[in-house]
């Protein structure tokens, strides 16, 4: 899998710029949404391999995009942004299919390693023929 | 789920002789008596002696027949009870569902009903009324949704998908989830973590749910003021161990059989579906492993999760 495309998910637009900039610095296909709605658009658009989606949205928030992703696209690994820890949606979102949790502030070396795992999650499943 | 032949079927056909002599006692004492009285009394009471004799045999024979047939029948029931409480566990997640909804339903119904009252009235309806009972009725058809989609997972049998998973950073992460919840409530999260713990193959989703779930757990349970204690270590047969121990309200005798059946809780309704900790047991089943735990009322739980090192790729 050498095109690994990531979709960050997230209001914040200086703090969404930022992290594609950084990661797009690291050689990787990023890809940006500033709300649930336009990340499902975005997603029927083209296929990503990691979502990256903060919890706390305006509109449609995170547990709700997630659990639409998972029911248009079940094998795309979510990785959830949370800016304070919550331990509610912390379980609903791992309930609901996402991978795993980063919180704000990202440490980049920390979100590279999850989205590392996410790929490697992801390879294995699309060679399983799932 | 087979119906299995009553185990205790053997001793029950033709009882041990001496064990029913008490019953035959009776007969047998006028059996011996009959022959002195009709030697000394006279024939007619040595006679009577013997009908009454006969008469209790077979009385005494017949009620202990009766007697060993009541305990096949305790025996059979007792299988039956096993299996009528296994499917009385289904009825009650059944049940469970069915309350859970019917919750929600009913809002929606109320609000449907007062919008149809608001839209048969003459004068203009008030828009500020429909909009507050719509948006009701949306939020209600959520947290049904919320019901079903849980229930879906649960019941979700997916096999697991095998990956490196170092351990210590999982569980770490995952406590950093509940950390500010855990200081909100004065309650210390105390890690003892074995320091070369090596690298495990299993889902790591699947972990995180089941850490997030058991430290939820432990942090409910305490309340304010006390320690969750997490431990890990490499334990004999290539497994792994977590140990969650909490200085909480601990679980009863009785509550502790039901715990991971699904829906049992112990929280007020309304809070909390009981899922949880069945979910954790399904997750470690998952994943090859066990999950056991030990309580005392007042002074807290510990709940211990042992898992393989590696779990096979092809294992369910």
């Amino acid at each position: 899998m050498d095109n690994f495309r990531i979709l960050i998910v997230d209001d914040e637009d200086d703090f969404r710029e930022a992290v594609i900039k950084r990661l797009r610095a690291r050689k990787l296909d990023v890809e940006g949404a500033d709300s649930g709605p336009q990340a499902l658009e975005r997603l029927s658009e083209q296929d990503f391999d990691v979502i990256v989606l903060d919890v706390k949205m305006p509109g449609m928030d995170g547990i709700e995009t997630l659990r639409e992703i998972k029911l248009k696209k079940p094998l795309v690994e979510v990785i959830m942004l949370t800016g304070h820890a919550s331990v509610e949606s912390g379980i609903q979102g791992m309930q609901l299919g996402a991978f795993d949790y980063v919180m704000k502030p990202v440490a980049l070396d920390d979100l590279m390693d999850k989205l590392r795992q996410a790929r490697e999650r992801r390879a294995i499943q699309m060679e399983h023929g799932r | 789920m087979q119906p299995n032949a009553p185990a205790s079927q053997s001793q029950t056909a033709s009882p041990n002789p001496w064990s029913s002599l008490p019953g035959y006692g009776p007969a047998l004492v006028l059996l011996i008596l009959a022959i002195p009285l009709g030697l000394l009394v006279g024939f007619f009471y040595g006679a009577a002696a013997l009908i009454l004799a006969a008469f209790s045999f077979i009385t005494a024979r017949q009620v202990l027949q009766q007697k060993a047939r009541a305990e096949q029948q305790t025996a059979q029931s007792g299988e039956l009870l096993l299996q009528s409480q296994k499917l009385a566990a289904i009825g009650e997640l059944s049940a469970g569902i069915a309350h859970e909804i019917n919750n929600p339903l009913a809002i929606i119904r109320q609000e449907a009903e007062w919008l149809l009252q608001l839209s048969r009235k003459e004068s203009s309806p008030d828009l500020e009324e429909i909009k507050n009972c719509l948006t009701e009725i949306v939020r209600q058809v959520d947290r049904s949704r919320e019901i079903t989609q849980n229930l879906l997972n649960f019941a979700r049998r997916r096999q697991p998908v095998v990956q490196a998973v170092d351990l210590t950073r999982l569980i770490e992460d995952m406590t950093l989830l509940v950390e500010k919840e855990a200081l909100n409530r004065h309650i210390t999260i105390n890690k003892q973590f074995q320091p070369d713990l090596p690298v495990i193959f299993s889902d790591s989703p699947l972990l995180r749910q089941l850490l997030l779930n058991l430290l939820n757990n432990a942090i409910q349970a305490v309340g304010q003021d006390g320690t969750v204690t997490i431990i890990t270590r490499v334990v004999a047969d290539k497994q792994v161990m977590i140990q969650i121990n909490d200085t909480g309200c601990g679980i009863s005798k009785e509550h502790l059989t039901r715990l991971f059946d699904p829906f049992f809780t112990t929280k007020p309704p309304g809070k909390g579906t009981g899922l949880g900790l069945s979910i954790c047991h399904g997750i470690v089943e998952r994943l090859g492993g066990g999950i056991s735990v030990a309580s005392e009322v007042g002074k807290g739980s510990s709940f211990t999760i042992k898992l393989p090192q590696a779990l096979a790729p092809q294992e369910i």
